[in-house]
């Protein structure tokens, strides 16, 4: 028993004065709040490499005026909970300057709170309910738009080119797709579409017929899905089992635009479009340089949560740069005096609204043309003509 | 017997002294959320180890008493502590349904009924928006920023939780609850009102449990319906706590809930970041065998099985040596 003890203890000692030894010397410490196991995964890998791939240059080029970038990224498993555990831990053991990161809305939420708390400026790059930015916090700012605003490109095509009369929504039953439907919904009753059905399900399901048939006997003019990356696969591969053929089928951005969307879902995944926040064609300087890199180096093609998480290391860097030093009401004030060009377009935290300190960012329509994300909408930027009306049968190869 | 009385006061003392010696608070976190596992395992063990009524649905308790805590802040503007007093009580109140429900059926059909009723109570939860503000979740301003407050509660409560328990297996009721498990029909011929000790111990059980969640509302300040009603999170976790320590046990769950919490870290963070990243996605491998070693070699858990792995150790140390 006692000598159990003794070891326990041994073992403890050894534990705590590893941890603490790896402390690198002559940098400046950022962590990183990402799901890099879990269900969403996978969007925390791309944006942890897009990340990594960001942190390299910033280091080759000088890194923050002579300090090294240290990026602690943690994985938050995708649960709140976690979440907040895991930036207490960055606050107080690892002591970092800032807090970088947050994907999905809850799990964003949660940490936010917890920052606001601790006086920690977050900049949050990939969450996206509103909350995250209308709740008055003064410590967190947003690159990327809420949720609300996730949409606005497709309601001009909507009214511009497929001028629907009837709209189904399905939705994830999370904090990101409750919000995104009940704002689409909205949308639609003002433009005056007439919702059919709102139907949400739950996450990680894998039979979506019952719903799809739903959908089938409304026979809307459209079917708007606010979706992760497997449920939207698999809507899409059902939708063409029950040869559900409505106008147009559109992803409210998340899975859709991912590439493990159209290896999923294969012909399922051909011209179906999506609300997206960002493309590599866009005419931001290095938008293409750094598709093209991130495709060279990780063998994938990178989509708008890779460009957040990218122009947001960027943001991060330029902040620490400028900052009179790492004190956090220093860090706030250069964060508030942001005012730079990224990947991601032009990036400046401003108070409109509800909001505060949300970077204004335009939002874009793409569609998956022959295996291709192509950039449809609006038209200044189009990289291919929206392709409309369709024949999904023919499509689909039956 | 001095022995004994020695190891005890050490512990008091530890328990006591732990978070002014240790500093940091993210170990006092761990602790933390151990010791509120250690409540949420014991009084599964009540029902499950020692009634023999085994429970897929703790969750259920645990969330309506988060929920209860969370409700007030949102809905009447009182603070979260309010919760407290009344999450243990409102779960006891759900507890009463359940049984009258499940308390029907028996074994197996009992586990499945409870598991059902778990995610019947969380798609409420998700469903029923004006009153839980559904996937939104209830997000709180922590009363305290300092963990001090927070360990000193939890402990009182999981101290709280275990001498009860102990003071009830060793009155009548104890008994009675371990004559249910060996065999109902018998001790039904005893004259032995099972239904009625059953739902005591299922009520008591409720209570504890309904407590942790509240305390876990105003400690996280966070919840969501996937976060306290999770199958996988909460009421899978309350069984292999109480499997992995020591099932019909006092003391077993409470060394489960600082076995799994610990793991459950160490993987999340690759060995505190000492082993390669991959590590943290085996977490649920390690889980996974590790219930089936303990099932498999030590039937009654760590603390149920502690002679045999005294005898064990003791043993490959003289060979050793």
């Amino acid at each position: 028993m006692k000598k159990a003890t003794v070891i326990f203890c041994i073992v403890f000692a050894i534990t705590l004065g590893l941890s603490g030894a790896v402390m690198a010397k002559g940098s400046v410490k950022v962590g990183i709040v990402l799901p890099t196991t879990g269900s969403l995964a996978k969007f925390g890998e791309i944006e942890r490499d897009a990340f990594l791939m960001a942190q390299e240059e910033i280091n080759a080029a000088g890194g923050i005026n002579g300090l090294k970038l240290e990026l602690l990224i943690e994985d938050t498993t995708g649960r709140p909970e976690v979440g907040r555990s895991v930036v207490e831990k960055l606050i107080t053991k690892d002591k970092v300057v800032m807090i970088g990161g947050g994907y999905s809305s809850s799990v964003t939420y949660a940490t936010a709170g917890v920052c606001q708390q601790n006086n920690m400026p977050f900049l949050v790059n990939t969450g996206s309910a509103d909350k995250i930015t209308t709740s008055g916090w003064t410590w967190i700012y947003r690159l990327n738009p809420p949720v609300s605003k996730y949409a606005s490109a497709v309601e001009s095509l909507l009214t511009q080119v497929i001028k629907p009369k009837t709209v189904a929504i399905l939705h994830e039953n999370s904090l990101f797709g409750t919000k995104g439907a009940k704002k689409f919904d909205k949308t639609c009753k003002k433009l005056g579409f007439k919702v059919v059905l709102k139907e949400g399900y739950e996450h990680g399901g894998i039979d979506f017929k019952p719903v799809l048939t739903r959908v089938k006997q409304k026979n809307p003019d459209i079917v708007y899905m606010i979706s992760y990356i497997m449920d939207a696969s698999l809507l899409m591969k059902q939708a063409k089992e029950l040869k559900l053929t409505p106008k147009m089928f559109i992803g409210g951005a998340a899975g859709f635009t991912m590439p493990e969307f159209k290896e999923n879902a294969g012909v399922a995944s051909n011209y179906v479009i999506s609300a997206t926040l960002w493309h590599q064609v866009l005419p931001f300087p290095g938008a293409m340089e750094f598709y093209k890199k991130f495709k060279a180096r990780f063998n994938k093609s990178v989509d708008y949560h890779g460009a957040e998480a990218y122009a947001a290391c960027y943001v991060i860097a330029d902040v620490l740069k400028r900052a009179k030093s790492f004190k956090n009401t220093d860090i706030k004030a250069a964060l508030d005096a942001t005012d730079m060009m990224t990947v991601f377009g032009p990036v400046k935290f401003t108070t409109w609204g509800k909001m505060k300190n949300q970077n204004k960012a335009a939002t874009y329509v793409v569609q998956w043309i022959d295996g291709k994300l192509e950039l449809v909408w609006p038209k200044e930027h189009a990289t291919k003509q929206f392709q409309y009306p369709i024949d999904w049968l023919k499509v689909w190869g039956y | 017997m001095q022995k004994k009385t020695i190891f005890w006061g050490v512990l008091a003392v530890v328990a006591l002294a732990f978070p002014l010696v240790i500093r940091s608070p993210y170990y006092q976190h761990l602790v933390i959320i151990s010791l509120m596992w250690v409540i949420i395992g014991s009084s599964w063990n009540l029902l499950a180890g020692y009634t023999g009524q085994v429970s897929f649905g703790h969750a259920i308790f645990f969330g309506v008493g988060a929920y209860t805590a969370g409700l007030f802040p949102i809905h009447l503007g009182l603070s979260a502590w309010w919760g407290m007093l009344t999450g243990g009580i409102v779960s006891m109140l759900v507890a009463l349904f359940v049984g009258w429900v499940c308390f029907r059926l028996r074994g197996p059909y009992f586990a499945l009924a409870t598991l059902a009723g778990g995610e019947i109570v969380r798609l409420i939860a998700t469903n029923w928006e004006s009153l839980t503000e559904g996937m939104v979740g209830i997000l709180i301003i922590q009363t305290f920023k300092s963990k001090l407050p927070y360990y000193y509660i939890v402990l009182v409560l999981a101290v709280a939780c275990i001498l009860v328990i102990e003071r009830i297996m060793k009155s009548k009721w104890g008994y009675y609850f371990v004559s249910i498990r060996e065999d109902q029909d018998a001790a039904e011929s005893m004259g032995i009102n099972t239904t009625l000790y059953k739902n005591i111990s299922l009520l008591v059980s409720a209570f504890f449990t309904g407590m942790a969640g509240a305390f876990y509302m105003n400690y996280m300040a966070f919840i969501d319906p996937e976060v306290v009603f999770s199958l996988h999170f909460i009421s899978i976790m309350a069984i292999l706590v109480g499997i992995v320590g020591g099932v019909a046990t006092i003391w077993g769950p409470a060394v489960g809930a600082f076995i799994m919490v610990g793991l459950q870290e160490t993987f999340r963070s690759s060995f505190f970041g000492l082993a390669p990243k991959w590590i943290s996605q085996a977490h649920a491998l390690a889980f996974g065998l590790l219930v089936i070693f303990v099932i498999m070699y030590l039937p009654n858990g760590i603390v149920g099985d502690w002679a045999t792995i005294k005898r064990l150790v003791f043993r490959t140390r003289r060979t050793a040596g």
